[in-house]
């Protein structure tokens, strides 16, 4: 008869190991060592060396031991461009997993992903029945928030067994399941690695010339590590009779995990499931009661493929910022046919701050940071430029206008010569009158070209009401010449 | 605390005992009935009348036995616990449930009514409920080792659900339940019975000091632990039983020594006249032990099918050995041959195979 008898069950001896007695403390942190070294201590060894006040030696004892997957992570993620601004240049700060940098960093985050750190972070501190509860709470209030699942899992095995690797699912799971729980480590990283690589107070992406008031809030996004800054602009409506501006004056308010396409990002193709890179704007917002289930709580369209894109060829359409279906609360970092995917919560939020036409969106391969004071020499330099444009103009001077368009313009298929006309009607409406151009915001994006997507109103003197107009100026032989240009 | 058991009958000379647990409840029992007392051995009658009608399968007369007996004793712990165990092998898991969950009501500090209620809301796959109820037996005996035992099982099984949710794979499709430990604390099961329903498992009286010696009668008669009744009658096998949770007790601190890879604690396992297998002297095979086994990241020794057969100071133990560690997973049969010396049983032969 197969009776089985463990020795483990039903014995009542003294002696026997009773898990969580205070007898087994020592196993205890060494199985609690076996997730924090991989799901979170690592992260903060150069803090540890650094900070003479580190309470957690247990910790630092086990981030010294051996490069997990995040210490790699984040070295491939660390900044490797040589600028050729470098002295401008401030980069991220690295920030330890404290509860001080928790309490700084948290109000900014979505609430799951705030929760989810929390936990790592009583993990951290060896408090795994706390961190169980935590855990607990949180995959009840987001059932479909698979990380958090995922971290509950090791926490309830950490009870009885030591969990020896982040998402110490059963072999069979495993198996079954590779991609998922890949993607799942791989989110976890990144969520880490934002929290600990944070933006220094003040800087701003180095995007942000300048950001007219009419634009309340700007979002960037860093594709590498997966993270959506939500920017408030705290811009006086201050401009002269030129136009000119002061340097951007943001404020970050928010910053949350995000997926990208499935094949990554720099889109050239329609299909080719890549989220394209550059400087867009939201063109739309959209009915959420009208949208598949896919899209979760709204969609927020954005201008792709915007003029730079037209002039390089690249196509494709509907790429939108979006919510994530009810079965999940976060994708994986490469999820999407080519949008940017957002926790509902977090679209939520943004839905209720950003407006229609007037935030810009940048979607970078990797932002740098810098102060705003770095950026005045480039964007003074391109507002004598954009004087010297709008001093034409005022004066119908079109023969000497017309040299600071692009031989490459392009607007809808148009060439400059079919488009002239255009400019040609705009000089007579206006009749004597002088130009003015209000509310300017200048975007700078750098690839293999130099270029900035520049929006103001243009507005004709003693006239209420103007066009807002939309130009793209590309450096041609160190000249700024316009490739694009559009009412908005 | 003395749990209030105020229609227990006991003689006077039973009252010091202070009952921590269900255990030693049923020791206690035990320890009265020595004593002599007429209505304890009527009392004892009972318990044994239900105790062989279940043995023999009888499970409806069983219940209307302890049904009649708590007729006119309605408070019994002992029997409304039997009166659970009945209900539970019968099948009748919601009646089972009431009945414990009304003892855990009336006696909180029995941890056994917890654990079984976490038994039957394993079956039905509630685990939450499971895992709080264990979680009360354990708050209610720290050292509860069936408890423990059982909480890692429901543990482990959360996890397994989580892990199924966080990886999206179905959850309605995660296998059988986990078969806890039930506690039929006053059942024993011959070896030669049909299996039961649930894990059986036996637990051995822990007989208060203030028992009085017993003539170790079975000393001469192996008695399979499997078999070991624990009865009202406290003669010979309770005593045997004694002398075979004494070598569980040896394996299972073998085993651990083992898996923890305490190499002072699993080489002292070991008696001074231990004779490795194959020739070797005693010095080397500590080195080829040692060899093995430190330098292994994980080790995990079960012990299961244990039998145990003592013969006075002389005992075998056969069991099937799960081994598994960082590189190999190994079941093999085992017996182990020990002496007891000096209060503690060490292991004289080792071999593999059956």
């Amino acid at each position: 008869m197969a009776r089985s008898w463990s020795l483990r069950r039903g014995h009542a001896s003294a002696s026997f190991p009773t898990p969580g007695a205070a007898s087994q403390r020592p196993a205890w942190l060494t199985v609690l060592l076996g997730l924090t070294t991989v799901a979170v201590v690592t992260l903060s060894s150069w803090w540890i060396h650094q900070r003479a006040d580190d309470t957690e030696p247990a910790s630092g004892h086990s981030a010294a031991e051996s490069p997990s997957l995040i210490t790699s992570a984040l070295a491939s993620m660390r900044p490797s461009v040589t600028p050729e601004s470098a002295a401008l240049r401030v980069g991220l700060e690295h920030q330890p997993l404290s509860d001080a940098a928790l309490a700084r960093t948290s109000p900014l985050l979505g609430q799951a992903e705030a929760r989810l750190i929390g936990i790592y972070r009583l993990i951290q501190q060896s408090k795994p029945r706390e961190a169980l509860r935590e855990a607990e709470a949180l995959a009840l209030d987001h059932p479909n928030f698979q990380l958090a699942q995922l971290v509950l899992g090791d926490l309830l095995n950490l009870q009885t067994r030591p969990v020896k690797q982040f998402g110490d699912v059963a072999d069979t799971q495993a198996l079954a399941a590779a991609k998922q729980l890949q993607e799942l480590r791989e989110q976890s990283r990144r969520r880490l690695a934002a929290l600990t690589e944070r933006p220094p107070e003040g800087a701003v992406p180095s995007q942000f010339l300048a950001l007219s008031s009419s634009s309340r809030h700007a979002i960037a996004i860093d594709a590498t590590r997966s993270r959506l800054y939500l920017f408030e602009n705290a811009a006086a409506r201050s401009s002269d009779a030129q136009g000119r501006v002061s340097a951007a004056q943001m404020k970050l308010i928010a910053d949350y995990y995000i997926s990208v396409g499935q094949a990554g990002i720099d889109k050239r193709s329609e299909g080719d499931l890549r989220t394209p890179l550059g400087i867009y704007y939201i063109t739309s917002s959209l009915d959420p009661e009208k949208l598949p289930d896919l899209y979760g709580s709204g969609a927020l369209p954005i201008n792709y493929p915007n003029g730079l894109d037209a002039l390089r060829g690249n196509t494709g359409s509907g790429i939108w910022l979006h919510g994530s279906p009810s079965e999940q609360f976060a994708r994986a970092p490469q999820a999407s046919e080519g949008c940017v995917v957002l926790s509902n919560p977090d679209l939520e939020n943004l839905l209720a701050l950003v407006s229609v036409r007037t935030t810009p969106v940048i979607i970078a391969t990797e932002l740098q940071w810098v102060r705003p004071e770095a950026l005045n020499a480039e964007r003074e330099g391109f507002q004598t430029t954009l004087a010297h444009w709008r001093t034409l103009k005022s004066a119908g001077d079109l023969a000497k206008l017309q040299q600071l368009y692009s031989p490459r313009f392009e607007n809808q298929g148009q060439t400059l010569a079919e488009w002239w006309p255009r400019v040609e009607d705009e000089v007579k409406a206006k009749g004597d009158r002088a130009m003015q151009v209000k509310d300017l915001s200048v975007l700078r994006w750098l690839d293999q070209d130099d270029t900035l997507v520049v929006t103001f109103g243009e507005v004709a003197e003693g006239v209420r009401r103007g066009v807002t107009k939309r130009q793209y100026w590309m450096r041609e032989d160190n000249q700024w010449k316009i490739i694009f240009e559009g009412a908005v | 605390m003395l749990p209030p058991t105020p229609s227990l009958p006991q003689p006077p000379a039973c009252r010091t005992h202070r009952l921590s647990s269900w255990r030693q409840l049923a020791a206690a029992t035990l320890v009265c009935v020595s004593l002599g007392s007429t209505a304890a051995w009527a009392q004892a009658d009972e318990y044994a009348e239900v105790n062989r009608l279940v043995r023999a399968g009888q499970l409806n007369e069983a219940l209307v036995k302890t049904d009649q007996y708590l007729a006119s004793k309605p408070r019994d712990p002992q029997m409304r616990f039997m009166k659970g165990v009945i209900q539970t092998e019968s099948g009748k898991s919601a009646d089972a449930i009431i009945t414990f969950t009304k003892l855990t009501e009336d006696f909180p500090e029995l941890p056994e009514p917890y654990n079984n209620l976490a038994v039957l809301y394993a079956s039905q796959s509630q685990f939450d409920k499971a895992r709080a109820a264990l979680e009360m037996a354990i708050r209610t005996n720290p050292s509860y080792a069936t408890a423990h035992e059982n909480l890692g099982d429901v543990y482990a099984k959360l996890a397994s659900q989580a892990y199924s949710k966080a990886l999206q794979l179905d959850t309605n499709n995660t296998g059988v339940p986990p078969k806890l430990s039930l506690i039929r604390n006053v059942f024993a099961t011959t070896s030669g019975s049909k299996a039961p329903p649930l894990a059986v498992t036996e637990v051995k009286p822990v007989v208060p000091s203030a028992a009085p010696p017993t003539t170790p009668v079975a000393a001469a008669k192996p008695a399979v632990i499997a078999a070991a009744p624990v009865t009202a009658t406290p003669s010979a096998p309770a005593v045997a039983a004694n002398g075979q949770s004494e070598v569980q007790s040896a394996v299972s601190a073998w085993a651990k020594a083992w898996s923890n890879r305490n190499m002072e604690a699993y080489l002292g396992a070991y008696a001074p006249a231990f004779v490795p297998t194959g020739g070797q002297n005693r010095r080397a095979w500590e080195a080829d032990r040692k060899a093995r086994i430190v330098p292994r990241s994980r080790i995990g020794v079960e012990v299961n099918d244990l039998s145990v057969q003592v013969n006075g100071d002389r005992a075998t133990a056969r069991f099937l050995q799960a081994y598994t560690s960082d590189t190999l997973n190994v079941s093999s049969r085992k017996t182990l041959e020990l002496v007891k010396s000096g209060g503690r049983w060490l292991i004289v032969r080792e071999s593999t195979g059956s």
